[in-house]
């Protein structure tokens, strides 16, 4: 290692020539350390080192969740233009494909006909039902199964999508009582919505 | 006189070994495990998206450091049984090629972290505009950009090591990289928090408390697991340059082995908070298991 060799030309150069140096498993160049009249414990190093990194860790951990219990409260002022900016956006991306969306799913192949079809779905169920939020999270975990086989049809499907103005999201689940994973991003979503955009990003981090 | 280089004090501080078998094996199983979710996103289609890139190189860049300390028992092992020589020109030339390989371990997995980090960053709050900032080829070159620059500066820095001047960048690198990701993480957090909340705020949410502490939870085990394995690595190179004569230095320096294992641990938990979190990569493997047999 480096290090090591670094160690061996600083100590050695008075006794031993340059190119002396080996690897060693047992690093003996260290030189002449002298322990006598330690006034801390030897090893203070490495446990000061360890329970400093194992107190910032804690440390760190707490004050995320203080964050989700308090929280900034500047963040929930600048929140709501941001979420009325991307849902205006949204809307008015979304409100053409509707009806072009039969003219885009004659034209590909059955497999990716599902993603669509998943798409419409999913606004369908989130315009009617706006109360209950479980059941488009299950409509959509139900289509989303298909879009695993049409392993060909990724290309298109992404060329469509942008057709369509939608990244490149799938949004699965809501609820983390859903799902089994999926923390900090496990599928790309796909966003259909201003609350989709809510959605994934407080799953995200789920 | 002559300074033999060797202490013969009663209370020194001996090398930590670790057995040999337990170097090989942990070794193996991160090499192997990496070389899993390489060969599973190159197979499926589906998974040809950036995200998918940057978590590979993460798996290439934790394959490294694993072959690194492989390589370099295997050599030691060699030198012992008398194979190689220990003060040859071809030896050293190799070592220096060894360190590099390590060095650009390091690096590549700091930046792969970065950008798995900014890639989800993006994700979140450029979400409508996501799939045209970050397309194939921006990930594609973003990712060349990055691996070029970690190799020169593996070169770089394994040919000038005897300079402060490589070692404290190095050193200062690591924990200001920390402290970007964690601030990426931490806004996208904050995000999510208040996105939750406006949520719970609806008359028939059923959101609970515990699925923000949830997030905390995943967002302290990344950044806890990747500083615990290569935060005393880090600590070991600043204090070999800057105190190698002092007692407590030098019992530091003794554990130097362990702080090796602990790498070759983080090749092996990297691919399960990182790779196998997705649903996609988990299918295709039992495909691949379910085909071999």
């Amino acid at each position: 290692m480096s290090a090591l060799r670094l160690i061996s030309n600083r100590t050695s150069q008075q006794a031993l020539s340059n190119s002396d140096y080996t690897w060693e498993y047992e690093y003996y160049e260290y030189g002449p350390v002298s322990f006598e009249g330690l006034k801390a414990h030897k090893y203070s190093i490495v446990i000061g080192f360890w329970v400093g990194l194992a107190v910032f860790v804690i440390f760190m951990f707490f004050v995320l969740t203080l964050l989700t219990k308090t929280g900034a409260p500047h963040q929930d002022n600048a929140e709501p233009s941001e979420k009325r900016f991307r849902m205006n956006s949204f809307v008015a991306d979304f409100g053409r494909p509707l009806e072009s969306e039969r003219v885009f799913s004659c034209q590909i192949a059955e497999e990716s006909r599902s993603l669509f079809h998943f798409c419409i779905n999913e606004v369908e169920h989130l315009d009617k039902a706006k109360q209950s939020q479980k059941g488009p999270s299950l409509e959509s975990r139900i289509h989303f199964q298909e879009v695993p086989r049409s392993s060909g049809m990724l290309e298109e499907d992404l060329n469509c999508l942008t057709k369509f103005n939608i990244p490149n999201f799938v949004n699965t689940e809501q609820n983390s009582s859903l799902g089994e994973d999926d923390l900090l991003i496990s599928e790309p979503p796909i966003i259909l919505e201003s609350k989709s955009v809510m959605q994934s990003s407080h799953r995200i981090l789920d | 006189e002559n300074i033999s280089g060797f202490s013969l004090n009663v209370t020194d501080c001996t090398q930590v070994v670790v057995p040999e078998e337990v170097f090989f094996t942990v070794a193996a199983a991160g090499i192997l495990e990496n070389l899993l979710v390489l060969i599973a996103v190159i197979r499926n289609k589906n998974l040809h998206l950036p995200m998918y890139f940057f978590i590979c190189s993460l798996a290439v860049s934790d394959m490294l450091g694993s072959l690194y300390k492989t390589l370099e028992n295997i050599f030691i092992i060699l030198c012992k049984m008398g194979y190689l020589t220990r003060r040859g020109d071809f030896e050293k030339k190799l070592d220096d090629a060894m360190d590099s390989m390590f060095i650009l371990s390091l690096l590549g997995s700091i930046f792969s972290l970065l950008a798995i980090a900014a890639d989800r960053y993006i994700t979140i709050f450029y979400a409508l505009r996501y799939h045209n900032i970050m397309t194939l080829r921006r990930a594609l070159v973003i990712l060349a950009i990055i691996w070029t620059f970690c190799a020169g500066s593996s070169i770089a820095i394994a040919l000038f090591s005897y300079e402060a001047a490589t070692v404290i960048p190095f050193t200062i690198l690591f924990p200001l990289m920390m402290f970007f990701i964690l601030c990426l993480y931490v806004h996208m957090f904050l995000l999510a928090r208040s996105h939750a909340k406006k949520i719970a705020s609806l008359p028939t949410s059923t959101v609970h408390q515990r699925t923000n502490m949830k997030g905390a939870i995943t967002l302290t085990i990344f950044l806890g697991v990747f500083l615990c394995c290569w935060a005393p690595f880090v600590l070991h190179i600043l204090l070999a340059r800057f105190c190698p004569h002092n007692p407590y230095c030098a019992c530091y320096m003794s554990i130097f082995h362990v702080n090796g294992t602990l790498i070759m641990c983080n090749a092996i938990i990297d691919p399960m908070i990182f790779a196998f979190r997705s649903r996609e990569l988990r299918s295709t493997f039992k495909k691949m298991f379910c085909c071999a047999r």
